[in-house]
């Protein structure tokens, strides 16, 4: 059980950590928007792709770090993983509101329709719904080891059902009208968009780090509260 | 395509909004109740 | 004794306590029948033909009666104490899993034998020997399906709003294994050559093969104080 000073150190470290991840986001938005050719056939829409796939894998790599601490909790039994993938999760989620939003502002000027269940924006809508039962399970038990030892129990069973939603998505998406392929410069891509689209996944990284070390600092200390409460 | 660049400043300004969002919602959080 | 016996008394006493009421399962059917109805209500008779709509009819029935036959299930031990009794009996906890979870499979297996006819009548369904593959198809899914709401459900029961969370919880992993049995129902409607069932086949079956087993193994963990 970590104590309130730790846990009061942790949500210092990861404010650093935070304001270090927003000062590169900024350097990020001027990278992209001011240093970075625009694509040719989709302008500068096209542009979204130094921010839309790193929320995506900030997202990925929340929701999984979720699973294998939800697994490590249910080996050890240390509440320190608990509030851990707790941590991890509400970031994923908000990742995962920034990729559902962006995506069907790139989705219409490119397909021209809002929504075309396309499979990574589809695949972020069943993670979603997945964790939102996450948070719902939590909210609705009060004692605090049942809470952690459920909460492990789904986020191990979300961990699985990853491969499974994959698979789910690119068959389900082939089933409908293809959309005007979004492969931004697949081929060789400019050595400045690659900059830059690299720069995005070590800022969101770093964001994703500072987030879930204030939100674990955070959920520290509710649960000390909780323990000195009951 | 000029109205491209609308959907792009959006696009931004959402991203933007969110993470500034959280990032003060945590910092509330983190404050409350010492 | 094995696992298996105990696994097979756990679920006789569960079906049997059922037969004694039979509240739960008439209501069960009665549910089962009423989503069928709501469908043929809900939309335009001239441009919707039912047939179209019949495979995706039956995943949506099969999803939410399992739903309501999972909450039973618990609801049943919650009210007459009867899980701390066995809990405190030396019965391994994987038998446990394996009697409740044969228990739902029996319980929503019999709810799908009393809709499935109905849907084909309510729906036009060309009677062939197709409709005993949908049958086999939905046997698959339902393997799966129940598994993760045995699970599901013994945690939702010990929240509050357990008739809330338990769809919840639930839902999102019947997605998957309902988007592929659907796929299979609609090849088969359509007399496709068996190949292309193949893929879900696969999929359905991994999907059962993945969640028993951890379903199994993650109970004990839920039940255990």
């Amino acid at each position: 059980m970590p104590d309130a000073a730790s846990a009061g150190r942790q949500i210092r470290r990861g404010r650093v950590v935070t304001v270090i991840a927003l000062l590169g986001l900024a350097a990020l938005y001027v990278m992209a928007l001011q240093f970075t050719p625009p694509e040719r056939t989709m302008g500068l829409v096209q542009k979204l792709y130094y921010v839309h796939p790193p929320a995506a894998y900030a997202m990925q790599l929340a929701f999984l770090t979720t699973g294998f601490c939800s697994l490590l909790y249910l080996l050890l039994r240390d509440e320190r993983f608990d509030l851990f993938a707790e941590a991890s999760a509400e970031v994923g989620m908000v990742m995962g509101v920034i990729v559902v939003i962006t995506g069907p502002i790139w989705g219409r000027p490119a397909w021209g329709v809002w929504w075309a269940w396309e499979p990574r924006l589809t695949f972020t809508v069943l993670e979603l719904l997945v964790f939102g039962g996450y948070f719902a399970l939590r909210g609705a038990i009060r004692d605090p080891a049942e809470r952690a030892k459920f909460a492990a129990v789904l986020g191990l069973m979300a961990l699985v059902l990853v491969p499974f939603n994959h698979l789910t998505v690119y068959y389900f998406a082939s089933q409908h009208p293809e959309p005007v392929a979004l492969r931004a410069g697949k081929p060789a891509l400019p050595f400045e968009m690659l900059r830059t689209f690299l720069t995005g996944f070590g800022v969101f990284t770093v964001l994703y780090v500072g987030l879930a070390m204030q939100r674990y600092g955070i959920g520290a200390r509710r649960a000390i509260q909780e323990a000195t409460d009951a | 395509m000029p109205e491209s660049g609308n959907y792009m400043i959006a696009g931004y300004l959402v991203v933007a909004v969110i993470v500034v969002g959280y990032v003060v919602n945590l910092w509330r959080r983190g404050n409350e109740s010492r | 004794m094995s696992v298996v016996r105990i696994a097979l008394l756990i679920a006789a006493k569960d079906l049997r306590i059922e037969r004694r009421t039979r509240t739960a399962l008439h209501t069960a059917i009665l549910f089962a029948t009423l989503v069928l109805l709501v469908v043929v209500f809900a939309r335009d008779g001239g441009s919707v033909s039912l047939l179209t709509l019949a495979p995706s009819v039956l995943w949506i029935t099969i999803a939410l009666s399992s739903l309501v036959a999972l909450n039973r299930a618990f609801t049943l031990e919650r009210e007459h104490a009867a899980i701390e009794g066995i809990l405190l009996a030396p019965v391994s906890r994987t038998a446990l899993f394996l009697g409740k979870w044969l228990a739902n499979l029996a319980f929503v297996g019999l709810v799908l034998l009393v809709a499935f006819p109905l849907w084909i009548l309510f729906y036009g369904v060309a009677v062939s020997w197709a409709l005993v593959s949908v049958l086999a198809v939905a046997g698959l899914a339902m393997i799966g399906i129940t598994a993760v709401g045995t699970l599901f459900s013994a945690m939702a029961v010990r929240t509050r709003h357990a008739e809330l969370i338990l769809p919840v919880l639930v839902l999102p992993f019947l997605l998957p294994p309902i988007f592929f049995a659907a796929q299979a129902t609609v090849r088969l409607l359509a007399s496709r050559p068996l190949v292309e069932l193949w893929g879900s086949f696969r999929f359905l079956l991994l999907y059962d093969v993945a969640f028993a087993v951890l379903a199994a193994l993650l109970f004990p963990a839920v039940v255990d104080e």
